[in-house]
């Protein structure tokens, strides 16, 4: 145990202070934002989930640029940066499960909804902080992959003069990223449980487009089921990545919708549940 | 103030609190007891609207804690020592929970002073011992300044010398003018700081008045006496008829000595006196609140409440 302040000073202290005027702190939502900011950043899970994130895409991005040339002409220069994602996605999607689930192992959700008994909310307060931390952290992922891969790629670079070939993929790019963590930050408040939180995640991140794919071989009657798998997350964020694709605003969309069903669900399972 | 009002928390079939009514005054220290299960976490819990009451309501200041735009400021809550993230530090712990309402880092620092937290505040609060845990917590209730503090066990694991710290504290914000609720299993503990107790069983209120009246109403004033003509003395007691202590109940507890109830110990004196009896010994002893406490929660009068006038 530590020395705790003589008990003397300690109720002197507390008598000097006037009595109980009316206190100037209160609630807003802002506060209650910039409280959820100071809370994710103060984990160290978090700083891992990013450093692991931005390690992994980086590399990818290294190794995809410096294969290029073999590559052949199906790979544009942009996609070097985007394509990480697929494999980067899982660890944005945990990051989002574990902000909320965390929260639950812990306890520390009951001094979150001591403090802000709104819990819509602290939903839509960490809501905005784990996406805006996600975008960050792939804006500059994206910046620094643009930067060292650009002498390997030499002449063949990102043309940045076609929106299509640079801006609008890696804009996509930035977005796809915050959606998946909003999912795994849904399934967190609904779940609660980390293990299942990040099992519901991987399974529609990654498992369910592989699942969905098996049916290709099923033939034309179950071709159905193939066809659904384009409105999973990872579809939808393939289509928004794709440079000049014609699919990009159906691909934002879809990649949108996940997200929103997810946290409205999150929504009604915070009204309804005891803390 | 803390005015619950009929309020009930059923989980499926079981019925965790059952129609409870009571009201918590500012200037006092309330104290909840009760065995494990009895629903006390329930009760506060649902105080700070964690848990929403099946049926009834309780407000704080007149109002639901759910509706306040300003709950740190008027209520200070320590439910458990581990409501904090394992993997925060307990200074970055407090900035977060102090930045909901704009209040100022500088307060973090000073309720950290506090509470002896300066040396281990950039410690993870997972490495911390249930002591420093239950100091956090109480460092995160009075973060607003309340003017309500609820604490479930606020002195669980801690030293001698933070559960007299505790007890001085609690007793120092009372005199203030605030509203304290707390719990606690350690009864001699309870008897040093409650003013007014309320005793929950299964439940439902068992008592709910101050504690020199629980423990008077529930305790027998006892008088242990020793006299080497016990027989005699057990006779003339006895026939000395009920008096305003309640009927006279005479036990040989051992050789010469007799437990004696109903009758002060000056009375006993005098009779012995008037019949020629020598005494040895003659002490009165009182009940505490833990004898208080296993008469409403044991035995024949188990969870029946008791008329307290």
């Amino acid at each position: 145990m530590t020395a705790a302040a003589p008990v003397d000073a300690t109720v002197d202290a507390a008598a000097q202070r006037p009595a109980r005027p009316a206190s100037p702190y209160r609630l807003s939502f802002g506060r209650v934002v910039r409280s959820e900011w100071i809370k994710l950043l103060t984990l160290r899970s978090t700083w891992w989930s990013l450093g692991v994130t931005v390690a992994l895409s980086l590399a990818i991005s290294l190794m995809m640029a410096s294969a290029s040339r073999d590559f052949g002409g199906g790979l544009t220069p942009v996609m070097t940066i985007v394509m990480p994602m697929q494999f980067t996605m899982l660890v944005a999607g945990i990051l989002g499960a574990i902000a909320v689930t965390g929260e639950y192992s812990t306890g520390m959700i009951r001094s979150t909804f001591t403090a802000e008994p709104r819990r819509g909310a602290v939903l839509g307060a960490k809501a905005i902080v784990v996406a805006v931390v996600m975008a960050l952290a792939t804006a500059l992922t994206y910046l620094v992959a643009i930067l060292l891969t650009a002498p390997i790629l030499g002449g063949a670079g990102i043309d940045w003069s076609d929106a299509a070939q640079s801006w609008v993929p890696l804009g996509a790019g930035v977005f796809a990223m915050a959606m998946f963590a909003l999912i795994g930050l849904g399934f967190g408040f609904i779940i609660r449980n980390g293990a299942g939180a990040i099992a519901a995640t991987v399974g529609v991140l990654f498992v369910l487009p592989i699942v969905l794919n098996m049916f290709v071989f099923a033939g034309e009657s179950w071709q159905w089921i193939v066809d659904l798998g384009q409105y999973l997350p990872m579809a939808a964020a393939q289509m928004a990545t794709t440079p000049a694709g014609d699919d990009v605003l159906r691909g934002i969309l879809t990649l949108a919708a996940w997200p929103a069903a997810l946290l409205l669900g999150a929504w009604a399972a915070l009204r309804t549940r005891d803390a | 103030m803390i005015v619950a009002e009929r309020l009930t928390k059923r989980y499926g079939s079981t019925t965790a609190v059952d129609d409870v009514s009571f009201t918590v005054r500012p200037g006092l220290v309330t104290g909840f007891l009760g065995p494990n299960g009895a629903g006390k976490s329930t009760t506060m819990r649902m105080i700070v609207g964690l848990d929403a009451p099946s049926a009834g309501s309780v407000t704080v200041g007149g109002r639901r804690y759910a509706q306040s735009r300003t709950p740190l400021t008027e209520v200070g809550v320590l439910l458990d020592a581990k409501a904090v993230h394992t993997g925060r530090s307990a200074r970055a712990h407090l900035r977060a929970m102090a930045a909901t309402h704009g209040i100022p880092n500088s307060r973090v620092d000073e309720v950290i002073a506090l509470t002896g937290l300066e040396s281990v505040a950039r410690r993870r609060a997972g490495k911390f011992s249930l002591g420093m845990g239950q100091r956090l917590g109480i460092a995160a209730a009075l973060l607003g300044d309340p003017g309500t503090l609820i604490l479930d066990e606020p002195v669980n694991g801690l030293d001698p010398e933070g559960v007299r710290w505790v007890r001085e504290f609690v007793r120092h914000l009372a005199r203030e003018g605030r509203t304290v609720l707390l719990s606690s299993h350690l009864m001699s503990e309870m008897a040093q700081t409650a003013d007014h107790v309320i005793v929950l069983g299964r439940g439902r209120v068992l008592a709910d008045a101050p504690l020199g009246e629980l423990v008077a109403a529930w305790t027998a004033n006892e008088v242990v006496v020793r006299t080497p003509q016990p027989a005699e003395l057990a006779a003339s007691l006895q026939a000395s008829g009920p008096s305003a202590g309640g009927p006279v109940a005479v036990e040989s507890v051992a050789d010469g000595t007799l437990r004696v109830t109903g009758l002060p110990a000056a009375a006993i004196g005098d009779l012995a006196a008037a019949r020629g009896i020598a005494l040895h010994e003659l002490t009165p002893r009182t009940g505490s609140l833990e004898e208080a406490y296993m008469a409403l929660t044991e035995g024949s009068v188990q969870y029946q409440s008791k008329e307290i006038a």
